[in-house]
């Protein structure tokens, strides 16, 4: 079964179609490719082996080909192996339905080792300055896409039927739980008294698929005025007004959940935190950046005074969309905040306290900024570093994040609606619904929501272990007071996202489904957690100036 | 003087629960931005037993500007500079590195971290950082004797 998922997921069995197919894509002329291409030849080379095992082996392809190399450490090898970035989604969908088949107390316990498993691994590989929390959300993506390996034998039986669903297309990139994306902010190097660089529009950056490519060279009046940050995922190229930078001058790359970058030829050079990448007019290798880094496109024209000029400097920012959702600690804020007034009986002694004057922050009667990393502190503290030069850009003093402050605001948690609503019209979404009721004590208060299964994904991404565990319990009651047949969608979707996209997308799936669990059942299920309100750990949609998306504020 | 109150605040903390080999005190009772700062030598370290004057000075843009450490007794460190300044070189005090919610106490005991484990790449002096990467043991020998000479 594996070779026609691989197959499907549209990468020719030899190397070289794709690479051509690649190059086209990325519109780029025959003389400009043939530096890379010798590079990328080497590479593929060493990347038939995995394509062949996973060809041959006829185990699990998502998981021999992208495990192995977690990390990438051969950029270029990862980048092929990872190219459809379908098998992505589609092992995410061979997990929920795997696990389904899978006896309900294995499940759970095979999840925990998995995720432990790749902690390690991480924890092992991963930079050493990265914060607990990242290290965490790339865990659950790991073990996510690795986890179809330990079972072999109800994969087989099973995947015949999802092996059409990537083809589908949409469901990777508008469901997976980590989204690719990145933003630029314009930098200006303070150390160095140097000119001031091109000032420019904070450009943000969500990737419609893993396999697209950010290309970044000069403005162009011909190319039209691309949207800096266009609410929608995008792959729009980024271009910079100034005369140093080259037209087809840098990429960025998002491959194996890690974003690259690479000279794509540019005559004035990119540097990456003040490394030059590659030789005038040459094609670099593929580099790692992480959030922070500062990239720096081309060097001041010293001919010139004007603008158009100047080098453009960017900070980067990535791989925070663990701070962008819903999370342990703007919960926990959200959950301070909400009992602010309240008065007599709160407990402050857990409060935040003010990293600026080390005073406590949440306390009544007071005036608070809080950023959308949902960093708080006193106005009259924080006051000095939202009226900085750099107005309107804010960095979060505590975790660097930035924010831009004049950023339209974005009222409501929109985007997480619609996407609830999408599959709320069709009928497997209500089994998914259902599997929300069906979901551990500890998140119950979303019932009490209407069709929230998304935001009932996000959360059970981070209590994902938890969940699991309660899930034993919750899935042999259910079982018993339950007639839904036992290949329903897996109870122990940590994520609903998966859920999801395993009903909505798998052809011949549906069918099998009691289409319709009687809505009667969820009213029922709902009223029978009266208790949800006290829940702290749940998020809301009307939650004040919390914004669990984490877009208010952002660009 | 939003930051008279929070230094009060961690000069305060510091006093009531200092941290293991770290002593901190007023240099002048009058000027809460300078202070001084006995620190020990870490045990197992070839600073054992020595006792090193630290001078610790808060810009008054504290907590947005990062503090300086000097070490006023001499040392003998690759990562502290072998002259009347004694300046040291902590990566997370650089102004690029910095960030408010970092406490006097945290640089403090990442300063005495790195008398015992210093970082040769990131010396300022470059002799015994090269002393300390290929002949370990007449660094520590060098640093023993000045610690017995300086700092006892």
């Amino acid at each position: 079964m594996s070779t026609s998922v691989t197959a499907s997921t549209s990468l020719p069995d030899s190397p070289r179609p794709s690479r051509l197919r690649r190059f086209s894509l990325r519109t780029y002329t025959q003389n400009l490719s043939l530096p890379s291409g010798q590079r990328s030849y080497r590479h593929s080379l060493s990347s038939r082996v995995p394509w062949r095992s996973s060809n041959s082996d006829s185990v699990s392809p998502a998981n021999s080909t992208t495990s192995p190399c977690p990390e990438s450490d051969h950029p270029t090898l990862s980048r092929y192996t990872s190219a459809p970035a379908p098998s992505y989604g589609f092992g995410t969908e061979l997990n929920s339905q795997v696990s389904s088949t899978e006896s309900a107390a294995s499940t759970p316990s095979n999840d925990l080792t998995q995720t432990t498993n790749s902690m390690a691994r991480l924890r092992s590989i991963s930079a050493v300055h990265r914060p607990p929390p990242r290290t965490l959300e790339r865990a659950t993506t790991n073990s996510q896409e690795s986890t179809p390996s330990p079972e072999p034998g109800p994969a087989q039986s099973n995947v015949s039927e999802p092996t059409s669903a990537p083809a589908d297309g949409q469901v990777t990139p508008s469901k997976s739980e980590t989204k690719a994306t990145i933003r630029f902010f314009p930098y200006q190097d303070s150390l160095q008294s140097s000119r001031p660089s091109l000032p420019f529009v904070p450009v943000a950056r969500t990737l419609p698929s893993e396999s697209c490519v950010i290309r970044v060279g000069r403005y162009s009046e011909r190319d039209g005025v691309p949207l800096p940050n266009p609410t929608e995922p995008s792959d729009a190229p980024v271009g910079f007004k100034s005369k140093v930078v080259s037209r087809k001058h840098c990429e960025f790359l998002y491959v194996n959940g890690q974003w690259h970058i690479k000279d794509v030829g540019s005559s004035s050079g990119t540097f990456l935190n003040h490394m030059r990448l590659s030789q005038p007019n040459m094609v670099s290798r593929l580099y790692s950046i992480k959030d922070g880094d500062i990239v720096q496109l081309g060097i001041d024209f010293r001919g010139g005074e004007e603008m158009i000029f100047r080098c453009v400097r960017i900070r980067i920012e990535c791989n925070r969309s663990w701070q962008q959702q819903p999370n342990e600690f703007n919960k926990n804020t959200e959950s301070l905040i909400k009992n602010l007034g309240k008065g007599e009986t709160a407990d402050y002694s857990g409060c935040r306290e003010c990293s600026i004057c080390l005073g406590s922050v949440l306390r009544p009667y007071q005036c608070l900024f809080m950023a959308a990393c949902a960093h708080v502190w006193h106005y009259k503290c924080i006051s000095r570093l939202l009226h900085s030069p750099d107005y309107p850009m804010f960095q979060c003093p505590n975790c660097r994040a930035f924010t831009d402050l004049s950023a339209e605001v974005d009222d409501s948690n929109d985007p997480e609606e619609k996407r609830e609503k999408e599959p709320a019209e069709d009928g497997p979404s209500n089994d998914s619904g259902e599997q929300v009721d069906a979901e551990a004590p500890s998140v119950v208060e979303t019932n009490s929501m209407e069709g929230p299964p998304d935001q009932l994904g996000d959360l059970a991404e981070e209590e994902h272990l938890a969940n699991d565990v309660e899930n034993l319990h919750l899935q042999e009651d259910q079982q018993t007071d339950d007639t839904r047949s036992s290949d329903s969608p897996a109870p122990n979707s940590s994520s609903d996202d998966l859920a999801r996209s395993a009903t909505a997308n798998i052809p011949g799936w549906q069918p099998t489904q009691p289409l319709s669990v009687p809505s009667g059942r969820q009213s029922q299920l709902r009223s029978d957690t009266p208790t949800s309100d006290d829940n702290p750990l749940t998020p809301r949609n009307d939650s004040g100036p919390l914004a669990f998306d984490g877009r208010a504020g952002m660009p | 003087m939003g930051s008279i109150k929070r230094i009060s605040k961690e000069l305060t903390e510091l006093t009531e629960s200092p941290p293991e080999g770290i002593t901190v005190e007023l240099a002048d009772e009058s000027n809460v931005y300078e202070w001084n700062v006995i620190m020990e030598g870490p045990e197992g370290s070839a600073y054992y037993n020595g006792k090193f004057l630290v001078k610790l000075s808060l810009p008054t843009e504290y907590p947005f500007k990062p503090p300086t450490v000097s070490f006023a007794t001499k040392i003998y460190h690759p990562n502290v500079t072998n002259d009347e300044k004694g300046s040291m070189c902590l990566g997370m005090l650089r102004a690029d590195e910095w960030k408010p919610s970092s406490k006097i106490a945290a640089v403090l005991q990442f300063a005495r971290q790195l008398l015992s484990e210093p970082m040769p790449d990131d010396a300022v002096e470059g002799r015994i950082a090269e002393q300390y990467k290929n002949d370990r043991g007449r660094y520590e020998e060098v640093a023993r004797e000045w610690t017995r000479k300086h700092a006892c």
